[in-house]
């Protein structure tokens, strides 16, 4: 099935929409439930829209057992299955796998933004110091407009060259992966980066006992597989106990210190 | 890089954030992600989403909207649905001008937990549940599926968000009075929280680990069981205290220390490290 160029632009704006929405406004329109009742009304179809998002959905939240890849990305995903079950009238779980080319590349433009936005954030610093409102607020969304428009690309991409593309897409993949693998482990240690500047304005010298502490209480929790959701907040209850501790015997002190009991200074 | 003001100019406390502003911070909430990157995950959202309220508390110092802005946007990453609690206490002791490393230590010390108990609201439960009925309906045809889904989702995420935001500004604003009595050591307290949960993220958040390994007929040598063996999450440690040392000593800044992180990244890969 051909598709016009009025229902490719459509789904592109679509794709647009939910590669913003995967982690802002709503956060729940990029579900396949929805995406896939969208794309398929959008293209003349919303039957097949429903029954492959509804699908696909069940897939996401393991429901359902299903046979091959799933897509590195569901966003995309999910658009690309509703478009191949609508175009050449596959069942779910063969178009799905056709998509799983184009959820990559997906998954590649989100790798992409996040590395790209790792230094911009130096830019948002000087915003900062100079107080500049409008240039965070612009920074924010001209983030979320670039992965927006890189997802529209892949989609409209997707329907404009079919499934010819999604193999070339693999080819490309097959090829060059190892420089999203690089950018994806380089993104892993960034956070590193953030931590070490909370630690550069945070820790005091008398104080890295207490980073250790809470390195080490965390990773015992880790290593424990019931607690790997919980463990951050087991961590906090810890960590309160010992600074509401730390608080009430300095409070203590400074008060016996103020009463002439005590010859220190005030407990600092 | 970050500011080390560790007081405002104007200590008097701001007028009480009103609640069209407090609503206004919970719809720029949705957003927190919005420039979300890998070295300080949703710090540019946060700042963007608090702005409303950071703007009408030092409306009348400039200096110290900077100081705000600046100290709001290192690291900061907690469960995007619940990050109206972390707004509410924060605003309110930005409102009462408290201490910047007080603040600083209630964040991050706030902005932990949350990520566990929001996965297992959201994405563990009310997601399983409601996506598990709607999408039967849908695959039966029936348009009703993913509204409902829509509809039940959006209605529990607003109510969340809202109610967290007017309540936890509340606690924050009646805890506050309790402690500027104890303002010394409630600092002390709240940076030694602090460093305790930059720990724990250390390990939590850690999850770089090497794919090298050595053939050795059959048992392969895999340095990761190695390194494992000594401490795990070992790699994480290391790296956070090598970009401590180079940032703090050597006067590295975050971009250097990025573009550090890729060229290791990209060769790593390239090499089969990871």
């Amino acid at each position: 099935m051909e598709f016009n160029a009025i229902q490719i632009l459509l789904v592109g704006v679509w794709a647009f929409i939910v590669g913003i929405d995967q982690y802002n406004l709503l956060e729940s329109l990029y579900q396949p439930i929805v995406t896939g009742a969208v794309v398929g009304a959008i293209l003349g179809d919303l039957n097949t829209g429903l029954v492959v998002g509804g699908t696909y959905q069940l897939m996401t939240i393991g429901n359902m057992p299903v046979g091959g890849a799933q897509p590195p990305n569901a966003i995309i995903g999910g658009i690309m299955a509703t478009v191949f079950a609508i175009g050449s009238g596959l069942d779910t779980t063969a178009a799905v796998g056709l998509a799983v080319p184009f959820a990559l590349f997906g998954q590649y433009m989100v790798t992409l933004v996040f590395t790209v936005m790792s230094p911009l954030m130096s830019s948002a610093d000087k915003m900062a110091e100079k107080g500049d409102v409008k240039g965070i607020v612009r920074l924010n969304y001209l983030a979320m407009g670039a992965l927006g428009l890189l997802f529209a690309v892949v989609c409209i991409g997707g329907l404009i060259g079919g499934t010819a593309l999604g193999t070339t897409l693999q080819t490309i993949s097959d090829k060059y992966g190892w420089i999203m693998d690089g950018l994806g482990a380089a993104g892993g240690m960034m956070r590193f980066v953030g931590f070490a500047i909370l630690l550069r304005i945070m820790l005091s010298n008398e104080l890295w006992g207490i980073y250790f502490a809470g390195f080490a209480l965390a990773t015992i929790i880790g290593y424990i597989p019931e607690l790997s959701g919980s463990a951050l907040l087991l961590v906090a209850f810890v960590g309160i106990a010992i600074a509401l501790n730390d608080f009430q015997t300095r409070v203590a002190i400074r008060q016996n210190a103020g009463n002439g009991n005590g010859g220190d200074e005030d407990g600092i | 890089m970050a500011s080390n003001a560790t007081q405002y100019n104007n200590l008097t406390p701001a007028q009480p954030l009103d609640k069209k502003t407090l609503n206004k911070m919970v719809w720029r909430s949705l957003n927190l992600q919005g420039s979300f990157n890998y070295e300080r995950m949703q710090a540019g959202g946060w700042l963007y989403g608090i702005l409303p309220g950071l703007e009408k508390i030092h409306g009348d110092n400039e200096e110290d909207l900077k100081t705000s802005m600046q100290h709001n946007l290192e690291f900061f990453n907690t469960h995007p649905f619940l990050v109206t609690f972390v707004m509410g206490i924060v605003l309110s002791l930005e409102q009462q001008k408290a201490d910047i490393p007080t603040i600083r230590a209630v964040r991050v010390a706030a902005m932990g937990p949350l990520g566990g108990i929001g996965d297992a609201i959201f994405w563990f439960t009310l997601v399983p549940i409601t996506a598990g009925i709607t999408s039967n309906m849908a695959i039966n045809g029936s348009l009703a599926g993913p509204i409902l889904f829509l509809l039940i989702f959006n209605v529990v995420q607003f109510a969340v968000r809202f109610w967290l935001m007017n309540w936890s500004y509340k606690l924050g604003s009646k805890a506050i009075e309790l402690l500027t009595a104890n303002a010394k050591e409630f600092t002390r307290a709240a940076s030694l929280l602090g460093v305790f949960v930059v720990g724990a993220l250390t390990s939590n958040y850690g999850g770089t680990t090497v794919k090298l390994q050595f053939e050795n007929g059959e048992s392969p040598i895999i340095i990761q069981n190695i390194l494992d063996g000594i401490l795990p999450k070992l790699i994480p440690l290391t790296i956070t205290l090598g970009l401590f040392f180079l940032i703090k000593k050597k006067g590295w800044t975050p971009v250097a220390c990025i573009g550090l992180l890729l060229v290791v990244g990209l060769l790593g890969a390239l090499i089969g490290l990871f």
